[in-house]
């Protein structure tokens, strides 16, 4: 079964004010920081906010904006565990192992490949660009530009059962 | 960009006592209990506006669009408390009100270097003497506020030039807010007079 896309925008038929919209999305990594509360939830709560805002504005701003959703999804959950290892060291005085050396470094890694392509992102979602990440971008480009026929019936009013 | 709250010929007593005695509660709790996420939110805005003007040299509009409307909303709720005029602030970034009007201009584009200005140096070429003298019409306006209760309660009118001192105080606040977070390249005035 073919499944039926709308057509991608260009970058000279997205408005300005559009591409800002779309670089704003991969800078919610840095939402933690302007509020001052370093949870790493902070990021993923600011990019839901912020895509529950602008998914209506346009099919390029949808795209860019679900995209920096879901990819802060991984390094949210590395990122607690990190809180986790810490509350397990600082509160129950549990010992700093090599597993927890590994566990922060790849999460050290993962946060810094997450930055690199949230930064690349933005300046493409700038220039009216797609920018596909791995398994993501893919995802996005689906589930915003597949046709969905609209099933819902009509809401009828009715006068109260009496 | 534009400032005003309209001064008006006469001040309800009723509202005044109201104001003054239960404004806490019924004006300042629900407003300050949604400000306080909405500003954590422009907070995060102003905080990726200013990596997009470092970037890129421009505010992006719809960021900026928000920021003028939490301003506004600020406005109406500060007008309120500090008996400028009648009425119940309404809620919202897009709601509007006919006592008063901010308005601000959309800049297309930004200095960079004067963003870093402001990062680094703002708290001493822009703070220091702003807040300087803002104390002093600060201490100036609560004790106006605190004769403007008598005086509405009494004649339900508000002398011009106290609405005019207070109002100015605002305006004066309200420009360097604007230079501060990087909404305007121009820097503020040392005055809260309307300027063309």
């Amino acid at each position: 079964m073919s499944t039926e896309l709308y057509d991608i925008p260009q970058p000279d038929e997205i408005d300005i004010r559009e591409k800002e919209d779309a670089m704003g999305a991969y800078f919610m990594m840095f939402a933690a920081m302007a509020v001052g509360l370093p949870l790493p939830v902070v990021n993923l709560i600011a990019a839901i906010i912020y895509y529950y805002l602008n998914r209506s504005k346009s099919r390029f701003v949808h795209f860019h904006s679900l995209q920096s959703l879901l990819s802060q999804i991984p390094t949210t959950l590395l990122n607690w565990g990190i809180v986790y290892i810490a509350v397990r060291i600082f509160v129950y005085d549990d010992d700093f192992t090599d597993i927890h050396k590994g566990y922060i470094l790849m999460t050290a890694v993962a946060n810094v490949i997450y930055f690199i392509f949230s930064i690349i992102g933005a300046m493409k979602a700038r220039k009216g660009k797609f920018y596909y990440f791995l398994f993501f971008g893919e995802i996005s480009y689906k589930y915003v530009f597949t046709k969905r026929e609209d099933n819902r019936e009509a809401f009828v009013n009715k006068p109260p059962k009496m | 960009m534009k400032f005003h709250i309209q001064h008006q010929e006469t001040y309800s007593r009723g509202e005044v006592l109201l104001r003054t005695f239960f404004g806490f509660f019924y004006i300042m709790l629900p407003h300050a209990f949604v400000l306080m996420f909405v500003g954590m939110w422009a907070s995060i805005l102003s905080l990726i506006a200013f990596f997009s003007v470092l970037f890129t040299g421009r505010y992006p509009q719809s960021f900026f669009e928000f920021q003028v409307g939490l301003i506004r909303w600020s406005t109406r709720l500060n007008a309120r408390t500090l008996n400028l005029c009648d009425g119940y602030p309404a809620f919202g970034i897009n709601a509007t009100d006919d006592l008063i009007d901010v308005q601000v201009d959309y800049p297309e584009s930004l200095s960079r270097g004067t963003l870093l200005l402001r990062v680094f140096f703002g708290a001493f070429y822009v703070g220091i003497p702003h807040g300087f003298l803002l104390l002093f019409r600060y201490i100036g306006v609560m004790f106006l506020l605190a004769l403007s209760f008598w005086v509405i309660l009494f004649t339900g009118k508000l002398p011009a030039s106290w609405h005019s001192f207070i109002t100015g105080t605002l305006r004066w606040a309200f420009r360097v807010n604007l230079y501060m977070s990087f909404m305007t390249d121009t820097y503020p005035p040392f005055t809260g007079k309307e300027i063309e």
